[in-house]
């Protein structure tokens, strides 16, 4: 009881120190939370996205499978069957043709996805928001942001380009679901003969083949027996595909790079305040209290006090307002860059799971370092002579 | 009032507002849970290995199925110069 009341009473002392020096503590309280809001909203935006692929992409093909040539990607040829025939357990093999659709008209870029009709179940009607499925040649279903994009209106109707600068008719027969937007945003659906021709591929070309296993453990070795009977090609497995994502918006990306940086240098700035030692007012302040009869221990708790509630508060509201920023305007601030250049401007939603382990590492890269820093000029100015400064 | 409970007001009002942020997370992510069924289905039948955060680039675009290399290879001369390129760390390669 004695101790509290005791720490209550230097806490006291603290506060009041604060308070006396309100307009530098705030302004430091202001700069320190915009640092903590900076990293927090960077960690919690990475931690959305990946938590959403890692949610998602469990279901992707477990093999998929690009022909590469002079190091690029190019068209697959779609006489694999015999190939394939020598592999056991592959349980079922997808064609697909797709690609990207340059909108001259506006600089959009749209996703184009040819599949079968077959080929595609019918429970996948349950991610549109209105409509069916393409069946027949002609029909497509369409991300609602791209049917704005190009200005349809109530119209069902339009045309693309191919290369060659002929047009191909569509109808838009249904709409993809905006719950959907994070995997469907620029996606337009369409039969693969539609997509080859779109893409003036020759017959039998496909763009890549979606192979899954029966047998999970096996994937790894399929998918190097594909590579053995299909030279030049690169076959790409579910881990991969899902490890993109765990290391896309790594601290070594350059976006995050240039914030980790900046903020480290912002606490050093605010550290080497703390470390620079106090003005001669403030020894004199000291040595007073140790007149009247303060410990070297009490004083420096009181600089532990002063020190912990700016870390404290700047912590709790910079966090606070980067799960604010993240959760509620989905990033605002950071999408501009997400973005970019793009005329088709998803707008994903974002879930960030409170982890932890991102609520310690903010917390300890924040509170650390800061109260580290006062350790040093606490001790020297409770190890004050009094009659040397009064 | 002590001074001290100023500052036990702050920092309890900040965690007030942590709280109410939570609940309302909370609920908002019942409402998710039912969503990703069908964002499971989308990705399994279309193979749509990618999330949708930007379109400005192939490479941005679709960051799994892509090369390492690709930024570099649209023109001789050519440079990574998207923004959203600044986001993405290239991984260990395939």
């Amino acid at each position: 009881m004695k101790a509290i009341s005791r720490n209550l009473n230097i806490l006291d002392y603290a506060a009041s120190l604060l308070i006396r020096k309100k307009y530098k503590n705030i302004t430091v309280l202001m700069v320190f939370s915009a640092v903590i809001f900076l990293l927090s909203s960077l960690q919690l935006t990475a931690t959305a996205l990946r938590s959403v692929a890692d949610d998602i992409l469990t279901t992707v093909p477990d093999i998929t499978v690009q022909q590469m040539s002079a190091g690029r990607q190019v068209a697959l040829q779609a006489d694999y069957q015999q190939a394939f025939q020598t592999i056991f357990g592959i349980r079922e093999v997808r064609e697909r043709v797709w690609g990207y659709y340059f909108d001259e008209k506006n600089g959009a870029n749209y996703t184009i996805i040819g599949l079968a009709p077959e080929s595609v179940s019918a429970d996948v009607k349950e991610a549109l928001a209105w409509g069916k499925l393409p069946k027949n040649s002609g029909e497509v279903v369409v991300a609602i942001p791209v049917a704005e994009n190009m200005q349809l209106g109530q119209r069902r109707n339009f045309s693309l380009f191919r290369p060659d600068l002929s047009l191909q008719s569509f109808t838009m027969v249904g709409a993809f679901s905006q719950d959907t937007g994070i995997l469907t945003d620029d996606m337009m659906l369409m039969s693969q003969k539609d997509a080859a021709e779109l893409f003036a591929m020759a017959p039998g070309q496909l763009t890549d083949l979606l192979v899954d296993v029966a047998n999970p453990g096996e994937i790894d070795t399929i998918a190097g027996k594909i590579a053995d009977v299909l030279p030049g090609t690169r076959v790409l497995t579910k881990k991969q595909i899902q490890k993109t994502y765990d290391v896309v918006f790594s601290w070594r990306s350059g976006f995050a790079s240039i914030c980790l940086l900046t903020s480290l240098f912002a606490f050093i700035i605010l550290a080497w305040d703390k470390a620079s030692g106090f003005s001669p007012d403030e020894q004199k302040e000291m040595a007073i209290l140790k007149v009247v009869g303060w410990q070297t221990r009490d004083i420096m708790l009181l600089r532990f006090w002063e020190s912990g509630v700016v870390a404290l508060v700047a912590f709790l509201g910079g966090y606070s307002l980067a799960w604010l920023h993240v959760a509620f305007f989905d990033a605002a601030l950071l999408k501009p860059v997400m973005l970019g250049w793009s005329v088709l401007r998803p707008t994903p939603s974002l879930f960030p799971p409170f982890q932890l382990t991102d609520f310690v590492l903010i917390g300890a890269f924040a509170i650390i370092p800061y109260m580290a820093a006062t350790i040093v000029p606490a001790w020297k100015s409770g190890m004050v002579r009094p009659d040397s400064v009064i | 009032m002590r001074k001290s409970a100023f500052i036990g007001f702050l920092l309890a009002g900040l965690l007030f507002f942590d709280l109410l942020l939570g609940l309302y997370l909370v609920e908002r992510h019942e409402n998710y849970k039912d969503e990703q069924d069908v964002l499971r289905l989308v990705a399994g039948e279309l193979g749509a290995t990618d999330l949708v955060i930007t379109t400005e680039a192939r490479y941005a675009r679709h960051p799994a199925v892509s090369d390492r290399v690709v930024p570099f290879m649209d023109h001789p001369a050519d440079i990574e110069h998207f923004p959203s390129g600044s986001f993405y760390y290239p991984g260990d390669g395939k």
